[in-house]
């Protein structure tokens, strides 16, 4: 529109952030590791592997937060208010479904629509939607496939063309439109929608080749 | 029911990352409630999401916060599963879908329909959304203007059928719009079509029945 080569992105805080430094631990780069965390606390009402989770997941829920746009303490209360629900949900986390932090990014995300976007009928709707799949399918179909693997996931966001890059973290970080999206970067709302869709595209193809 | 016409994955990812309006997200809501298809993809579109939070680095928690966490969980005992699910949708067939219960109401036949046009009737839903988001429902067999689309417009059919140059749509199916479109949807013989459709522009009709009642609908 404006623009009509695009600069190249910026980096963006959330980028800086994460260049900064990596877990150094392998553990926690392991989808397998926290959901046995979260086995634990389903069968054993385990405070330790709770914490622990706690520990690693509430401060990037913080960030998430605060980045969609909750002050810091509005936030805090959200990240809060998101780990009593894990623990007292526990026992519904199943790991062939999603990944811990996929669970949790679920959870943080209708909170956030319930009281900061003040959507009174997100959280029971996002409940029955979930329990529809724990009934088997009309045709017997088992739903989806296991997501246990995150690395490769991990591996294809790293690979993506930054200008999908950056168009997916204003997304999914800052749940911005994607007419608002197609705006700041100056380029038609078309050309986002169809960068989008490629993303997604190989995003899927890593999903879905984790065994 | 068994839809062949989806959401858009751009529209999926949207409300997977909670910046879908209101509006949209019950038409999306209400088909994920009949598609299975859709609510895998929406796991997909989610552990997109689940992954760049867990690759993010922390904001840190004010001191104390792991205390206070800690306190509160001896008066919360975590469920071991889940409470027995309501039997709702898919067997009574007055019901309408449940993601939109609280915009219209259960029961097609408590909609108070109001008459906009000839063989045309719409509900708008309640609350806050009523501008975006509404019911209408066409006479079977008639034929609406060619219209293209002045926003994006989301429309799933709930009962009927209606047929355009992008294919045949059933209840089930989502017409997912935007700007360019241009068509001419002709509702199916036998029936009345009754659709949900979500739209963009509060004041301003657009879409493809919305545009052709435009005339009858002075706002």
């Amino acid at each position: 529109m404006i623009r009509p080569n695009p600069p190249s992105p910026d980096i963006t805080p959330l980028e800086v952030a994460r260049r900064v430094s990596r877990p150094a631990s392998q553990d926690t780069d392991n989808p397998v590791y926290w959901a046995t965390q979260m086995a634990a606390v389903a069968t054993r009402h385990d405070v330790d592997a709770f914490m622990h989770v706690f520990a690693h997941f509430g401060p990037r829920l913080q960030r998430y937060l605060v980045g969609l746009g909750a002050a810091p303490s509005q936030a805090e209360e959200l990240v809060q208010e998101a780990m009593l629900r894990v623990w007292r949900r526990a026992g519904q986390f199943d790991p062939l479904r999603a990944n811990v932090s996929t669970w949790l990014f679920r959870i943080a995300r209708n909170l956030y629509i319930d009281s900061v976007r003040g959507e009174p009928h997100w959280l029971d709707t996002q409940d029955i939607l979930e329990q529809l799949d724990d009934l088997p399918s009309e045709d017997g179909a088992t739903s989806a496939e296991s997501f246990a693997d995150g690395i490769g996931l991990d591996h294809a966001i790293d690979d993506l063309p930054p200008q999908q890059a950056r168009m997916i973290r204003m997304s999914y970080f800052e749940a911005r439109s994607h007419s608002d999206i197609a705006r700041e970067l100056g380029q038609p709302l078309g050309t986002v929608k169809s960068n989008l869709r490629r993303a997604f595209a190989k995003l899927q193809a890593a999903l879905r080749k984790a065994p | 029911m068994k839809p062949h016409h989806h959401p858009d994955i751009t529209t999926l990812m949207a409300y997977s990352s909670g910046a879908l309006s209101s509006a949209f997200s019950a038409v999306v809501s209400a088909h994920l409630s009949i598609c299975r298809i859709c609510r895998d993809r929406l796991r997909e579109t989610d552990a997109i999401g689940g992954q760049l939070l867990s690759q993010q680095e922390g904001l840190p928690l004010s001191p104390g916060a792991a205390e206070r966490l800690m306190a509160k969980l001896h008066d919360e005992t975590p469920v071991a599963a889940r409470e027995p699910h309501e039997p709702t949708a898919g067997h009574d067939p007055d019901l309408l879908p449940s993601p939109l219960w609280p915009y219209f109401g259960r029961s097609y036949r408590k909609l108070s329909w109001k008459w906009i046009g000839p063989g045309i009737h719409h509900v708008r839903a309640e609350g806050a959304t009523e501008h975006h988001l509404m019911l209408l429902r066409v006479a079977p067999g008639r034929s609406l203007p060619m219209h293209t689309h002045g926003g994006s417009e989301l429309t799933m059919i709930l009962r009927g059928a209606y047929d355009d140059t992008l294919g045949h749509f059933a209840p089930g199916d989502i017409a997912d719009l935007d700007g360019e479109t241009e068509h001419q949807p002709v509702t199916a013989p036998g029936v009345p079509c009754i659709c949900v459709a979500a739209t963009d522009a509060p004041l301003r009709f657009s879409g493809w029945m919305a545009r052709a009642l435009q005339p009858f609908v002075r706002l």
